[in-house]
């Protein structure tokens, strides 16, 4: 049972990493990146209930880290507004002033 | 193992408790502060707020007998903590009176909130220090991360900042992201948050497991790799370091880096325990070699292509990362008395040098390395006080810098590394030829730049402060040594 859930939760990782990675829009990017901390809450609440050792504690882990991913994504949310409302743009492959 | 809070308990985190209580009073004042009534008053709160924080911490390092532990365990307050969290506090306070003359209206428009987001950085990396537990060490982290999002940031109409910004963030929550994946396999082997559980745990497992245990090291790894902006997760640095104001570029290269330390100065000894000695499992040497091929790359990386750069705060994005490798060296040797004193030693001619950055940049007004050119001419005691952080920097003797770097190399000759310690010498040699370049510019009258530079006063002080124990802690470092020794 444990390994099905450690297999999902490693190809959310994977598919958000690349997500992150190669995809142009901006939202895109941010919504790839809260599957990658959603694929380690997986992990975190698969073990707590399958793992060598269960616990509770994971439980109380995950709650924890969703709520900083919810902080996260909110701060990058107003910076990409930010960005937006100074250049018009959304597309990460044009942000590009910095290596002028 | 008492997982309660007693009120008497809170006595034990007075220092960060004053940091959250002045956090919340201090940014509804700046809310009411008068519109016409300088800022300034917000940052000279902020500067209280440390001291007092320092103040506190100090009576527990002078009254510390043994371990406190609280919330079984999950929040320790213990002879380095507490080290770690002085310097943090030192930092933010001497970046904080850099900025008074620094940070301009024109700048960031809300110059009041730039300070109350020092502390809750400044928090975060403080519960980092004295927490044992998965869940308080990554809330710590976060809180560090996302303020520093924020102080990145701030600049709002200043195009090439905000694009840095986003880079960061975006990067960073990546970063965390590995950390939190390496983090949730540590729990899962381990069953426990606790990182003395953890480490005990992980002694009896079956050999069939510690494939894991690599797979949650090198996770970890990316994630540490990047928040201490070691190559070759380096690329982040010099963008974000050429863009941010930069004050918030000495916060990100010396308090979040610190903090990253503190956070493996935590985690690595997970790793460090002997698996089943029968079997001679080498986890212990793997994780060790990992550690010294970064540190290398770092070293190498970080100062050859410091030769190339033009614009100074890129030059010194790669002199941190250069660092960074140095600081991975002293890590892996598990020497913390020397971590403090080198970290002691960065913070210093680090903050001192940027200090002088924020000055000539803002007469300037552009950030390409000839700022420096005939600083000696029309500021001579500034430039004197630069060359000597220069030096520091550079590791000549008589510095903090050059003592700093003595003892990583002894510690890595006594491990016998000794391809380590030569990699280390030769990418500090290279590193002399930028540090001297600009050595050479401030002494070249006909290449003067300015007529007059207006360094402020508490911009002065901070350089001068840096410069002063630059130079006491070379020559009597066994004061810092017995401190940092005293029990």
């Amino acid at each position: 049972m444990l390994n099905s859930y450690l297999l999902l939760s490693a190809s959310l990782f994977c598919i958000g990493l690349y997500g992150a990675l190669s995809k142009k829009n901006a939202v895109i990017v941010l919504l790839s990146i809260e599957l990658m901390l959603n694929a380690a809450n997986v992990n975190i609440i698969a073990f707590s209930k399958y793992g060598i050792n269960p616990s509770l504690t994971g439980h109380v882990f995950s709650l924890f880290s969703m709520t900083v991913a919810a902080a996260e994504v909110a701060v990058g949310i107003a910076i990409l507004i930010m960005l937006y409302r100074n250049r018009g743009i959304s597309d990460v492959t044009k942000m590009d002033v910095l290596k002028k | 193992m008492d997982t309660r809070l007693f009120a008497a308990d809170l006595l034990d985190m007075l220092p960060e408790l004053t940091l959250f209580i002045a956090i919340i009073i201090i940014s509804l004042l700046d809310l009411f502060w008068p519109k016409n009534a300088s800022k300034k008053g917000i940052g000279v709160l902020t500067l209280i707020a440390l001291i007092v924080s320092a103040g506190f911490l100090i009576y527990q390092r002078i009254h510390l007998d043994g371990v406190i532990s609280l919330l079984n365990d999950s929040y320790l307050v213990y002879h380095y903590g507490i080290l770690f969290k002085l310097i943090v506090l030192l930092g933010v306070s001497l970046i904080v009176m850099m900025s008074f003359g620094a940070i301009r209206d024109k700048d960031i428009p809300h110059i009041g909130e730039y300070y109350v987001l020092l502390m809750p950085a400044a928090l975060g990396a403080m519960i980092m220090a004295s927490s044992a537990d998965i869940i308080t060490l990554f809330i710590g982290l976060e809180l560090l991360s996302i303020s520093s999002y924020i102080l990145v940031a701030l600049r709002k109409h200043h195009t090439k900042s905000n694009e840095a910004a986003f880079k960061y963030i975006v990067l960073g929550s990546i970063a965390s992201a590995f950390i939190l994946y390496g983090m949730s396999f540590l729990y899962g082997m381990g069953g426990s948050t606790n990182l003395f559980q953890i480490g005990a745990t992980l002694q009896s497992l079956e050999s069939s497991f510690h494939p894991m245990i690599y797979v949650s090291f090198f996770l970890l790894l990316v994630g540490f790799g990047f928040k201490l902006a070691a190559a070759p997760f380096h690329t982040w640095a010099p963008e974000v370091y050429s863009a941010a104001p930069t004050p918030v570029v000495s916060f990100l290269a010396v308090i979040s880096k610190a903090a990253m330390l503190i956070f493996m100065f935590m985690f690595l000894p997970v790793y460090f325990v002997p698996l089943d000695p029968v079997q001679n499992l080498t986890i212990y040497s793997d994780v060790v070699l990992t550690l010294h091929v970064v540190a290398a790359i770092s070293m190498i990386v970080g100062n050859i292509v410091a030769l190339m750069q033009k614009n100074v705060k890129r030059l010194l994005a790669f002199s941190s990362i250069a660092n960074a490798g140095y600081f991975l060296v002293v890590l892996s040797t598990d020497r913390p008395g020397e971590l403090v004193y080198y970290l002691v030693a960065y913070l210093l001619m680090t903050i001192g040098i940027f200090a002088v950055v924020t000055a000539l940049e803002n007469s300037a007004e552009h950030q390409d390395i000839s700022i420096f050119s005939g600083l000696y001419f029309t500021a001579p005691v500034t430039a004197v006080m630069t060359v000597i952080l220069l030096l520091s920097l550079a590791g000549i003797p008589l510095t903090m810098g050059f003592l700093g770097k003595f003892f990583i190399l002894l510690g890595v000759i006594q491990v016998k590394t000794y391809w380590l310690a030569a990699i280390m010498i030769v990418s500090s040699v290279i590193s002399f030829y930028y540090y001297f370049r600009i050595i050479r510019l401030m002494f070249m009258r006909s290449h003067s730049e300015h007529t007059t530079i207006k360094v402020p006063v508490t911009t002065m002080i901070v350089i001068a402060i840096c410069v002063v124990a630059t130079i006491f802690f070379a020559f009597f470092p066994q004061y810092m040594l017995s401190f940092i020794e005293w029990t």
